[in-house]
């Protein structure tokens, strides 16, 4: 299919665009986080992409290590919050997909639990944060705050929804005809779930699980309530870092952002084999 | 022993009726066809016979035994599904194996049957391959074979060449039929592909809405279809069906088929079954067993070349016949083809029951 010049011209720049308007910002954070403290600041003479004098004084800083005058040493480095964070994102994520993919198998098959879906809805319905502060009380009642597991359980039951309803419909696209042929011969229905089931849906599991983790780790108001010191998760601990001198340490949260994007894009790569097949079963004709 | 006894079967989903009643009995070692249109049941019957839907009423036995509350995996049962049910994360030595290993047969046993199975379909070259990727008509090899290797003294198919292309399904045809002579299984066979039935059953169930309409040999079934469903399903093209009134003049008993004329006298046996009918009936007779001569008059309306033969549409509106014919016989489109049923393949129907008026 040939199109016309013009028509291409504008297809690309409107590409562009969009690139520009995603990346911009990335490229930007990235440049900052290996500049030294004179280039990032706001009263910094003139602002270049490439850092002119690129440094690692940035993530040297946030790991404890103060290399300026204008900036005091922090007395909380970000080795914990990055803990608190991979541990309550992690175990939270666990949490949530174990739970999602039992109901979800189960209602999908059995259809028990045929109430689930809208008491799952309603729990999307209204912004987590409206319930927070209840949770908070009780999490309080319980000595569950300010701690990775408090943080992990809460979001567990949040990302809970997501996690049922993706792999709710990926269980509905499985054909069940692929069960009832390992039950035929002789499996047991947990055997099947765990033999055939289970590895047949990898992709559509990873998936999930790498929705479910990136919503969990990238929360900032819960962790907000929650958690007050011990266990802040990067992003509270990102909004805290500041000085009196200095205000805002952009170089700082610049190289704190950098650290706190890899984990998903990692996870991301790692599983996009499974992401770009997506949802293709071979084994049925469609 | 594995004879299949079905009992007063019915299945409903919901408000709907599946299966609405089904009495069968399949002998041990016999091939039988559940053949009929989608939606007829005869998906429904094979997964209860399987156990993966369990009946809403009426009894299943497999060689007398009641099979109520019988796991799937208990009943020794091989099943095929139309659409493979291949586990694609495993290569085709695992899926043939799969059965043998959830039974936890030891390992020499499951390399020796694996490797014998994998001759008889071909799939030895290979076995190590992943099942993803691999060609639908090899896929439905495998899960074949899956099955088989079980040795299941019941096999169930459910229209397993449906999704294959044409060529393989011939090869298929005769392969099912063959395997099932080696290994002897009670076999039951779901198909909407009438050739498929008639090639390969010893007897064919014919069903429609949930309701078994004949049982027979495939020849049984398209010489005396027992009802107007049956003659009209079974053959290509099916049976041709003219309405009439019998009318009676000197003894001899004919069918007055309004335009048409009346049809040559009937048999002494079909007149009595007509005259005890009383009303209306079907005139119905298969469009290969026609001779030209004087007889019936109807124009050429559309013509048909099927390779071997010529199909013929004759007539319009509700008056439509269909003659097969050589590929040299003469006629003109437009014109009026003369023909003549056969004495022997004229077959009568109650116009208000549809059931065949049997006496021939």
């Amino acid at each position: 299919m040939t199109r016309s010049l013009a028509f291409m011209s504008f297809r690309y720049a409107a590409i562009l665009l969009a690139i520009a308007i995603v990346l911009v910002p990335v490229l930007w954070m990235a440049s900052m986080a290996f500049k030294p403290i004179e280039e990032w600041q706001a009263t910094g003479a003139d602002l270049t992409w490439i850092p002119r004098a690129p440094t690692l004084d940035n993530f040297r800083y946030i790991f404890g290590r103060s290399t300026s005058d204008l900036i005091v040493t922090l007395d909380k480095t970000a080795l914990k919050p990055i803990l608190a964070s991979f541990l309550s994102a992690g175990i939270g994520t666990i949490l949530a997909m174990t739970a999602g993919t039992s109901a979800a198998y189960g209602l999908s098959r059995f259809g028990s639990g045929a109430n689930l879906p809208l008491a799952l809805v309603q729990l999307r319905l209204f912004p987590p944060m409206a319930v927070m502060t209840p949770v908070m009380i009780m999490w309080a009642f319980l000595s569950f705050t300010d701690s990775w597991w408090g943080l992990a359980l809460v979001y567990g039951i949040v990302t809970l929804p997501f996690a049922f309803w993706l792999m709710k419909t990926f269980f509905d696209d499985m054909p069940k005809e692929i069960e009832e042929a390992a039950l035929v011969e002789g499996c047991s229905r947990g055997r099947v779930f765990l033999k055939i089931t289970l590895p047949m849906m990898r992709a559509p599991l990873a998936s999930a699980a790498l929705f479910v983790f990136i919503l969990n780790w990238s929360d900032y108001l819960i962790a907000l309530l929650l958690t007050t010191k011990q266990w802040v998760t990067i992003p509270v601990y990102m909004a805290s870092l500041s000085s009196s001198m200095t205000g805002q340490l952009y170089g700082a949260k610049a190289a704190l952002g950098l650290i706190a994007a890899v984990p998903p894009v990692v996870l991301g790569v790692l599983i996009q084999r499974h992401l770009v097949r997506g949802l293709t079963f071979g084994a049925l004709k469609q | 022993m594995s004879t299949i006894h079905l009992e007063n079967l019915v299945k409903r989903f919901g408000p709907f009726t599946a299966l609405k009643t089904m009495d069968l009995t399949i002998a041990d070692g016999e091939f039988v066809a559940l053949l009929g249109p989608s939606g007829c049941g005869k998906s429904t019957t094979m997964n209860m016979i399987a156990g993966i839907e369990r009946p809403s009423e009426g009894r299943i036995l497999f060689g007398g035994r009641d099979m109520a509350g019988v796991p799937m995996g208990r009943r020794g049962v091989g099943f095929v599904f139309q659409n493979y049910a291949i586990f694609t994360h495993m290569t085709v030595r695992q899926n043939l194996a799969y059965g043998l290993r959830a039974t936890r047969r030891p390992a020499d046993e499951v390399a020796r049957r694996v490797g014998t199975m994998a001759e008889l379909l071909q799939l030895t070259d290979l076995m190590d391959r992943p099942a993803a990727g691999l060609s639908v008509n090899i896929l439905q090899r495998v899960a074949i074979g899956r099955s088989a290797v079980m040795e299941p003294a019941i096999f169930l198919l459910d229209e397993p060449l449906s999704n294959v292309d044409a060529a393989f399904r011939a090869v298929m045809r005769t392969e099912l039929k063959q395997l099932q002579r080696t290994f002897r299984q009670t076999m039951v066979y779901v198909t909407h592909d009438q050739l498929e039935a008639m090639t390969m059953a010893d007897r064919i169930a014919v069903m429609d809405h949930g309701v078994l309409q004949q049982v027979g040999t495939p020849l049984e079934i398209y010489n005396n279809p027992a009802n107007l469903f049956v003659a009209r399903f079974i053959g290509a093209p099916g049976m041709n069906l003219l309405r009439g009134r019998p009318v009676e003049t000197a003894g001899a008993m004919s069918i007055d088929l309004g335009e048409l004329g009346l049809t040559p006298t009937l048999t002494p046996e079909q007149s009595a079954a007509v005259r005890a009918a009383k009303g209306e009936v079907i005139y119905g007779f298969r469009p290969e067993q026609v001779s030209r001569g004087l007889g019936m008059a109807m124009p050429v309306n559309f013509v048909e070349r099927i390779g071997a033969r010529t199909i013929l549409h004759l007539g319009q509106g509700k008056d439509v016949a269909k003659v097969v014919l050589e590929n040299d016989a003469g006629f003109e489109t437009g014109k009026d083809l003369h023909f003549l049923p056969l004495p022997s393949a004229v077959r009568l129907f109650d116009a208000a029951s549809g059931i065949a008026l049997r006496g021939h």
